[in-house]
C-alpha cells in the first residue's frame, strides 16, 4: 500500500534493532538465572558427597550418635548440634531484647541527630569481619571474664556467644525498626487520642502492630548465629561435646564445637580419611537446610506484615 | 473537673500519667542501642593500644603531639559540630580523600611491582582501547546486524589481547593431539596486538607509558567532570592541562622528593587530582569552606610536633603496626612479621571479584527491575529468582566455601588456595548482596525519566544505558563498595578453599597460591606467644579494620551526596 511505503523511515532497520534488544534481554536474563544455578549447585554438590557419606554411615548413626571424633571414625551430629544450640541461645538472649530496644529507641524516641549517629554506628557493628570478633573474644573477653572470677576455660562457648550476640544486634534492630516504621501513624495518633502516654503507645500499640516483622528479624538473626563460623572457630575451641544437662551452668565455661567449626576443623586437618572428608559435606548440607528453612520462614513472615500495612 | 470523675475513665488515668516510667523506658532503650557500640569501641581501644603502644613513648612525646595535633583538631571538631555543620563534612572528605587516594596509589604500586611491568600494562591498555575503538566504530557504521555485532563484541577484545587463536587454545589442541599420538604442531598463530606492542624494537620509558595510559585518561575523566559541572568545555581542558603539567613537574620533583617519577605520576593521578576537583567545588559553592582548614591543621600539627620532639629529644613509641609490618612477609620472629603478601592477595582477590561478580550482579538487577515480566510462567520464574536471591544472602559463608571447594577445586581442578578460586568463591557469596543493593538503586530512579526517554523514541536498552544506569550509578557503587568490604573480611570461605596460612612471597598470578589478610590474621590468632597474640595480631586487625573503614567511609560519602540530590 502506498501510504505505508511513502512515509519517512524513522525506525532504521527495525529487525536488526529488535534482534539486538533481544540479545541484551537474554544476556541479562542469563545473569539473573545464575542465582538459581548457584543454589542448585550448592544443593547438588553438597548432596553428592553427603550421599557417599550416608552410603557408608547409617543416617540414624549420624543423627543419634553422641560422639564426634574424627580419629575414631565417630560422626555423631548431636555434639555439634549442642554447640550450635548453645551459641544460638546465648547470643539470642543478648541480641534479641537489645535489638528490639534499640529499634524502639531509633524509631520512636531518637532525634534526627541521634539517629544520624547511631544508625551508621550500628551498621559498622555488622561490617566488622567476624574473625575480628573471634579475636576480641579469645584475646580480650575471655581473659576479662577470668579476671572478674568466672571459671571460664581459655576456649569457651560463653565469650564466643557474647560476640555472636553483639554481631547480630544490628540485624535485629534494623529489621525491627523497618517494621516499626511501617506501622501507620494513624494507629499512634489513635493511641494518643485515647490519652495514652508515649510509653503506652510504644509498648501497647507499636510493638504489637510490628510483631510479625520483629519476629521475622528474630528468625533471621538466629539463622545468622547458627551459620556463624569464624567467631566459634577462633574462640570456642575444637572439642565437640554433648550438653551437660545435669549442671547446665557448667556448659557455659567450656569449649564446644558447633557444626560450622567442625567443618573448618575437618578441612584443615592434616590427614583426614575419605569418610571424614565427606562427613564435612553431610554437616554442610544439614547446616544449609536448617538456615535455608529459617530464612524462608523469615521471608514469609516479613512478607505478611508488609501486606498488612502497605 | 467534672469530666474526670468515675463516669469517664480514660486510659492511663490510674497511673496519673507516669513520667518516670516513660523516662526509664527511653533510657533503657538508649542504653541498649549504645550497648553493642560501646563494648566494641572499648575492645577496639584495647586492640589499638596493643597495635600502637602509645604508652611506650616518653610522656613528653605524648604531651607534645597532644598539644600540637589533638587539641587543635578536637577544637575544630567541636566548632564544626556546634556552629558550621557543612564544614564538618568538608573536613571529613578532605581528610578522607588523601587516604583513599593513597590506598589506590598503593594498589597500583603493588600491581606494578608484583603483577605487571609498566610495559605490559601499557600494551594491555592500548590493545583494549583499540578493541573498544573497533566495537564503537562497528556500532556506528554497521548498525542493526545483531549476530555480527555479537561476534565483534566477543572477538575484538579476544584478538586484541590474546591473539588468534589464543595461546591457551593452541596448547589445548596440541596437548590433546599429543595425547592421541598425533603431532599437529599448531605453533603458528596471529599474535595479538598486545604482544605486538610488547615486541616493538623501541619502547618509551616507563613514565611516558604511565602518562599516556594512566594519567591522561584519568585526567580526561576529571576534565570531563569539571567541564560538565561548570558547563564550560574550556574549564575542563584547563583541568586536564593543569593535571598534565603537575604530572610532568614530577620529572624533576619526583626524584627530589624521593618517590621517583612513576610514584609522582600515580600520586598526582589519585591524590592531587581528586583533591583539586573537590576543593575547587567547595570554594566555588562557598559552603563549609572552614572545613578545608582541618587537614591543613593536621599536617602542620604533625610537622611542628615532629620538630619539637626532635629538638627536645623525646623518644617515640615502638608500635607493632609500622611501615615494616606493612611491607614485610610473615616470619617466625614477631618483630619481623608483616602482612604484605597477604595484602597483595586481598587486592588480587578483590580484582577477581570486581571483574566477575560486579557485571553479573548489576546485569541480574537490571533484568529483575527493568525487564522481568510479572505474569505468566516467566513471571513465576522471576518470583522464584527473587526469593532465591533473598535466601542466598542468608546462606552461611562457610557453605560458600564448601561450594568453592567442591566446584572449583575438586571438579574443575584449579589449584587449591589460589587467588582465582578464593575470588570466585567469595564473589558468589557477595553476589546476592550486590544484586539486592543494585535493585534498590535502580528502583529509586523515577519512572518519569524512563517515560521521557521512551517518548523520545529510545529503545528499552538505550533507556537503561543512557538514563537509568547513570542515575542509579551512585547507589550501585555504594552497595558494591559495602559488599566488597564484606568480601575483604570474609575468612571462612578462604579456610575451606585452602588459602595458605601464610606465604613468604606475594602471588604473581591469579592461579598462584595466596594468603589473604583475614586468613593471615587467623593464623596469627593461633600463635601462643604473647608477642604475637597482643602485638602482631593486633596490628593485623587494625590494618584490616583501617582498610574497611576507608571503604565504608567512601561508600557513606557517596550515599550522602546522592541522597541530598534527590
Amino acid at each position: 500500500m502506498s501510504t505505508e511505503t511513502s512515509g519517512p523511515d524513522i525506525t532504521s532497520r527495525p529487525s536488526g534493532r529488535a534482534a539486538r534488544e533481544r540479545m541484551y534481554r537474554y544476556v541479562l536474563l542469563l545473569c539473573a538465572s545464575l542465582s538459581i544455578l548457584v543454589t542448585l549447585s550448592i544443593v547438588v554438590l553438597l548432596a553428592r558427597d553427603a550421599i557417599t557419606f550416608f552410603g557408608l554411615v547409617n543416617p540414624a548413626d549420624y543423627f543419634l550418635n553422641t560422639e564426634f571424633l574424627l580419629s575414631r571414625g565417630e560422626f555423631g551430629l548431636l555434639p555439634l548440634l549442642s554447640g550450635t544450640l548453645l551459641v544460638t541461645v546465648i547470643s539470642a538472649v543478648i541480641a534479641l531484647p537489645t535489638g528490639v530496644a534499640a529499634a524502639v529507641y531509633l524509631s520512636e524516641y531518637a532525634s534526627e541527630r541521634m539517629r544520624s549517629i547511631l544508625k551508621p554506628g550500628l551498621e559498622i557493628l555488622s561490617g566488622i569481619p567476624t574473625v575480628v570478633y573471634g579475636i576480641f573474644a579469645l584475646v580480650y573477653v575471655t581473659p576479662f571474664l577470668q579476671t572478674i572470677g568466672l571459671p571460664v576455660n581459655t576456649f569457651n562457648i560463653f565469650s564466643a556467644s557474647i560476640m555472636v550476640g553483639i554481631m547480630i544486634i544490628p540485624m535485629v534492630s534494623s529489621l525491627s525498626e523497618d517494621a516499626m516504621s511501617a506501622v501507620p501513624d494513624s494507629l499512634r495518633q489513635a493511641g494518643y487520642g485515647m490519652g495514652a502516654t508515649k510509653f503506652e503507645v510504644t509498648t501497647g500499640v507499636v510493638i504489637p502492630a510490628a510483631a510479625s516483622g520483629i519476629f521475622s528479624s528474630f528468625i533471621l538473626a538466629l539463622s545468622r548465629a547458627i551459620g556463624e563460623t569464624m567467631i566459634v572457630v577462633v574462640a570456642a575451641g575444637s572439642r565437640a561435646r554433648m550438653l551437660n544437662l545435669s549442671e547446665p551452668l557448667q556448659n557455659l565455661w567450656q569449649g564446644f564445637q558447633p557444626m560450622t567449626a567442625a567443618m573448618v576443623q575437618i578441612n584443615s586437618a592434616d590427614s583426614v580419611s575419605q569418610l571424614g572428608f565427606s562427613s564435612m559435606f553431610a554437616i554442610g548440607l544439614t547446616l544449609f537446610v536448617i538456615t535455608f528453612l529459617l530464612n524462608l520462614a523469615s521471608n514469609r513472615i516479613a512478607a505478611r506484615y508488609r501486606e498488612e500495612y502497605e | 473537673m467534672a469530666t474526670t470523675d468515675q463516669s469517664g475513665r480514660w486510659h492511663g488515668e490510674d497511673s496519673e500519667v507516669n513520667h518516670l516510667r516513660g523516662r526509664a523506658f527511653e533510657a533503657t532503650c538508649l542504653a541498649a542501642t549504645a550497648l553493642g557500640l560501646v563494648s566494641v569501641l572499648i575492645l577496639l581501644l584495647f586492640v589499638a593500644n596493643d597495635a600502637f603502644r602509645p604508652f611506650s613513648a616518653d610522656i613528653g612525646w605524648i604531651a607534645t603531639y597532644a598539644v600540637t595535633v589533638l587539641v587543635p583538631l578536637a577544637a575544630l571538631t567541636v566548632f564544626y559540630y556546634r556552629l558550621d555543620d557543612p564544614a564538618g563534612e568538608v573536613a571529613y572528605v578532605t581528610s578522607g580523600l588523601p587516604v583513599v587516594g593513597l590506598l589506590l596509589t598503593g594498589g597500583f604500586v603493588v600491581l606494578f611491582t608484583e603483577l605487571l611491568t609498566v610495559l605490559e600494562w601499557f600494551a594491555l591498555v592500548l590493545s583494549l582501547a583499540a578493541a573498544v575503538g573497533v566495537i564503537v566504530a562497528h556500532g556506528r557504521y554497521r548498525s542493526g546486524v545483531a549476530l555480527e555485532r555479537l561476534a565483534v563484541l566477543v572477538l575484538a577484545p579476544l584478538v586484541a589481547v590474546l591473539g588468534a587463536p589464543p595461546v591457551e587454545f593452541n596448547y589445548f589442541v596440541t596437548d590433546t593431539a599429543a595425547a592421541l599420538g598425533l603431532d599437529v604442531g599448531l605453533y603458528y598463530r596471529v599474535i595479538s596486538l598486545r604482544e605486538a606492542i610488547m615486541m616493538l624494537p623501541f619502547v618509551p620509558t616507563d613514565w611516558m607509558m604511565l602518562l599516556a595510559t594512566l594519567v591522561l585518561p584519568v585526567a580526561g575523566l576529571g576534565g570531563w567532570f569539571v567541564g560538565n559541572r561548570r558547563e564550560s568545555r574550556r574549564d575542563g581542558w584547563t583541568a586536564v592541562g593543569l593535571t598534565t603539567v603537575t604530572a610532568l613537574a614530577g620529572l624533576v620533583a619526583g626524584p627530589l622528593v624521593g618517590v621517583g617519577v612513576e610514584g609522582w605520576l600515580l600520586l598526582v593521578t589519585f591524590v592531587v587530582l581528586p583533591i583539586g576537583i573537590y576543593v575547587e567545588g567547595v570554594v566555588r559553592r562557598d559552603e563549609g569552606r572552614a572545613g578545608l582548614v582541618f587537614p591543613v591543621v593536621a599536617v602542620l600539627g604533625v610537622f611542628v610536633g615532629s620538630l619539637l620532639v626532635g629538638a627536645l629529644g623525646f623518644a617515640g613509641p615502638e608500635p607493632w603496626l609500622d611501615w615494616g609490618f606493612l611491607t614485610s612477609a610473615h616470619s617466625r620472629t614477631p618483630t619481623d612479621a608483616g602482612i604484605y603478601p597477604a595484602m597483595v592477595g586481598s587486592v588480587m582477590m578483590i580484582i577477581v571479584i570486581v571483574l566477575s561478580t560486579f557485571p553479573v550482579g548489576v546485569g541480574a538487577a537490571i533484568y529483575l527491575e527493568e525487564y522481568a515480566p510479572s505474569s505468566g510462567w516467566m513471571g513465576k520464574f522471576v518470583t522464584l529468582v527473587e526469593i532465591n536471591i533473598g535466601n542466598l544472602a542468608g546462606v552461611p559463608s562457610v557453605v560458600y566455601g564448601l561450594l568453592g571447594l567442591a566446584l572449583f577445586i575438586r571438579i574443575l581442578e584449579w589449584p587449591q588456595g589460589s587467588v582465582i578460586v578464593a575470588g570466585l568463591a567469595v564473589g558468589l557469596l557477595i553476589l546476592p548482596i550486590i544484586i539486592i543493593s543494585a535493585q534498590e538503586a535502580i528502583r529509586s530512579v523515577p519512572d518519569s525519566f524512563r517515560q521521557a526517554s521512551y517518548g523520545m523514541g529510545a529503545t528499552r536498552w538505550q533507556t537503561i544505558r543512557q538514563v537509568v544506569l547513570p542515575e542509579a550509578l551512585p547507589g550501585i557503587l555504594t552497595g558494591t563498595i559495602l559488599a566488597l568490604g564484606r568480601a575483604i573480611g570474609e575468612t571462612a570461605p578462604l579456610l575451606m578453599i585452602g588459602a595458605a596460612a601464610s606465604v613468604r612471597l606475594a602471588p604473581n598470578g591469579f592461579f598462584d597460591v595466596a594468603s589473604m589478610m583475614p586468613r593471615q590474621i587467623f593464623s596469627w590468632s593461633s600463635e601462643l606467644d604473647p608477642a604475637f597474640r597482643h602485638g602482631v595480631l593486633a596490628a593485623g586487625v587494625i590494618t584490616l579494620l583501617a582498610v574497611l573503614l576507608v571503604m565504608n567511609g567512601t561508600a557513606i560519602v557517596i550515599r550522602n551526596r546522592y541522597q541530598r540530590q534527590e
